[in-house]
């Protein structure tokens, strides 16, 4: 008796979130894939069509287009944001004063949307042509996205260096040890977790690249910032091909895992 | 040079080059007329009009409105059903605890794009099109929220816990009386990113609705074109939409990076 009344207890004190994860995310995961493999019409039934999504994607040149372009654009992000992310961190960590005015400057665009970025970005940069320049587009918005969301990862990075021993750098120090050697041989390798975690995030986030697109490039010039998840939306929404946005939304989510997988082998393998 | 000038030049850069566009976002909102604003020059005067302007067209004013409902009813929503699971997560020992705990880590790994469709058959199927419903109820599964404050219940010392059973507290007791108010900083920092990700949040509230009336202010900013506004008016509306968040992060923002310093949350 004291146990049924028990997990009845479980049960409605869980109650209000399964049913928000069942209904919104494991129902859309298992649909993403039903979908996927059938030709389904708003209103107009479906039926199920195997592989046909993936094939005729396999032949779109829109999607290994963008399938190209996204890939660029996680290249130029991802590094870029690493590298601003821990050399601010590394300045934070030695400057002796006004640290957390620092911190605060650097981090506000992260509270701000991508959205507010995009605008504002879009026109700072309307006179320089660069969005208008199919080669330099992409790299643009991707310093954009650097620009909203370093700090994120710099704040990680500062608590990963915050968490270095202060004992082993004194101790490089007094071995003679100069301060690139103190970065590469005691800093680096201690900050090891905290930088596949930030890696693995701003890769996730990277192929997710929507906002800023919608709001600078629309995909353009000549689709050079057409990216994933633009395309999901574009199909999805301007030529109402539910079944195709869904497979490319799935072929994203598979990158996404076969990425992430990939880089966690890369960080085990190499200690 | 002294020790730490170098470090102190290069971060005084990387800020300018951080907040520049907040800046120069500000300055044309508040610049009066088609003061010239390309290449930036410094307005004589500054004026509240644009910012008056811009909330009294079209519905700007009702976009606001959306945001703050779509932001704060999350808010409350997900804090709520988060800190419930999470209590009985933490503290309770039931069959499917673990493969609960490891399916919501998963949804972690799912680009949202790839919900995209499903979700909005989904909401199609509740009748809730373009409606708050539709807007804000798929949004409050949030597996970050449920895992930091499971995080945080379970390293709660048992003792009082046990006390509470002693004295022939229900559970309802325990989550009333001890769970939420041990967890009120957590619950605080969790609050302020759920505003935040729902206020700056773009692709759902995007394709949920399609009325003007249902749009968020992220949304309505995406639609205006520079090219039928002035500068000011577009600074101003972007000024707007931001504004809020950059307060919120002005007077919150010790308490914001230390989380994330800790935790990792906030991504």
């Amino acid at each position: 008796m004291a146990r049924r009344r028990e997990s009845l207890t479980v049960l409605v004190f869980l109650l209000p979130v399964l049913v928000l994860f069942a209904l919104f995310r494991f129902l859309p995961m298992l649909g993403a894939v039903g979908l996927s493999v059938s030709d389904y019409h708003p209103g107009g039934g479906s039926r199920f069509v195997g592989a046909a999504n993936f094939r005729s994607l396999a032949h779109d040149e829109i999607f290994l287009s963008s399938l190209s372009t996204t890939l660029g654009y996680v290249a130029v992000y991802v590094p870029l944001t690493v590298a601003v992310a821990l050399s601010t961190a590394v300045l934070l960590h030695a400057v002796p004063w006004g640290r957390g005015l620092f911190r605060a400057a650097l981090f506000a665009p992260y509270a701000t949307s991508l959205v507010l970025s995009g605008v504002v970005w879009r026109w700072v940069l309307e006179p320089t042509g660069f969005l208008q320049h199919p080669s330099l587009v992409l790299p643009t918005l991707a310093v954009v996205g650097v620009w909203k969301g370093f700090g994120y990862a710099m704040l990680v990075l500062f608590a990963g260096i915050r968490n270095v021993p202060a004992d082993c750098l004194e101790a490089a120090k007094v071995d003679g040890a100069s301060a690139w050697q103190r970065f590469r041989h005691v800093l680096l390798p201690a900050l090891r977790p905290a930088v596949f975690f930030v890696v693995v995030v701003e890769t996730m986030a990277a192929f997710q690249v929507f906002d800023t697109v919608y709001v600078m490039t629309g995909g353009g010039p000549v689709r050079a910032s057409y990216t994933l998840a633009y395309a999901v939306y574009d199909y999805g929404f301007r030529y109402f091909d539910v079944g195709g946005a869904a497979a490319i939304g799935v072929a994203l989510w598979a990158i996404v895992l076969l990425v992430s997988l990939t880089q966690r082998r890369a960080f085990e393998r190499n200690p | 040079m002294r020790r730490g000038a170098w470090p102190a030049v290069l971060l005084t850069l990387s800020s300018l080059v951080a907040i520049g566009p907040f800046v120069v976002m500000l300055v044309v909102a508040l610049s009066p007329g088609n003061a010239p604003t390309i290449p930036y020059r410094l307005p004589t005067s500054l004026t509240l009009d644009n910012l008056a302007e811009v909330l009294s067209t079209g519905s700007f004013l009702r976009w606001t409105a959306n945001t703050v409902i779509y932001s704060v009813v999350s808010v409350v929503a997900v804090l709520l059903s988060s800190s419930m699971a999470a209590y009985v997560l933490a503290r309770k020992r039931f069959a499917g605890r673990e493969v609960l705990l490891w399916s919501m880590l998963s949804t972690m790994m799912v680009p949202f794009q790839a919900l995209l469709m499903p979700s909005l058959v989904v909401i199609a199927y509740l009748g809730w099109s373009d409606t708050y419903w539709g807007l804000i109820v798929p949004t409050l599964a949030n597996a970050q929220a449920v895992l930091l404050l499971r995080q945080f219940i379970r390293a709660l010392p048992d003792e009082v816990f046990d006390a509470a059973r002693v004295d022939g507290a229900g559970d309802w007791r325990v989550y009333l009386s001890i769970v939420l108010p041990l967890c009120r900083p957590v619950l605080a920092t969790l609050a302020v990113f759920v505003f935040l990700w729902h206020w700056n949040d773009f692709l759902w509230p995007l394709v949920v609705g399609h009325s003007d009336s249902m749009r968020t202010l992220t949304v309505g900013l995406s639609t205006l074109e520079s090219g039928n506004l002035t500068a000011a008016e577009l600074m101003s509306a972007a000024t707007i939409t931001g504004l809020p968040c950059l307060l919120v992060f002005v007077v919150l923002q010790r308490h914001l990076t230390k989380t994330i310093s800790f935790t990792g949350a906030g991504g």
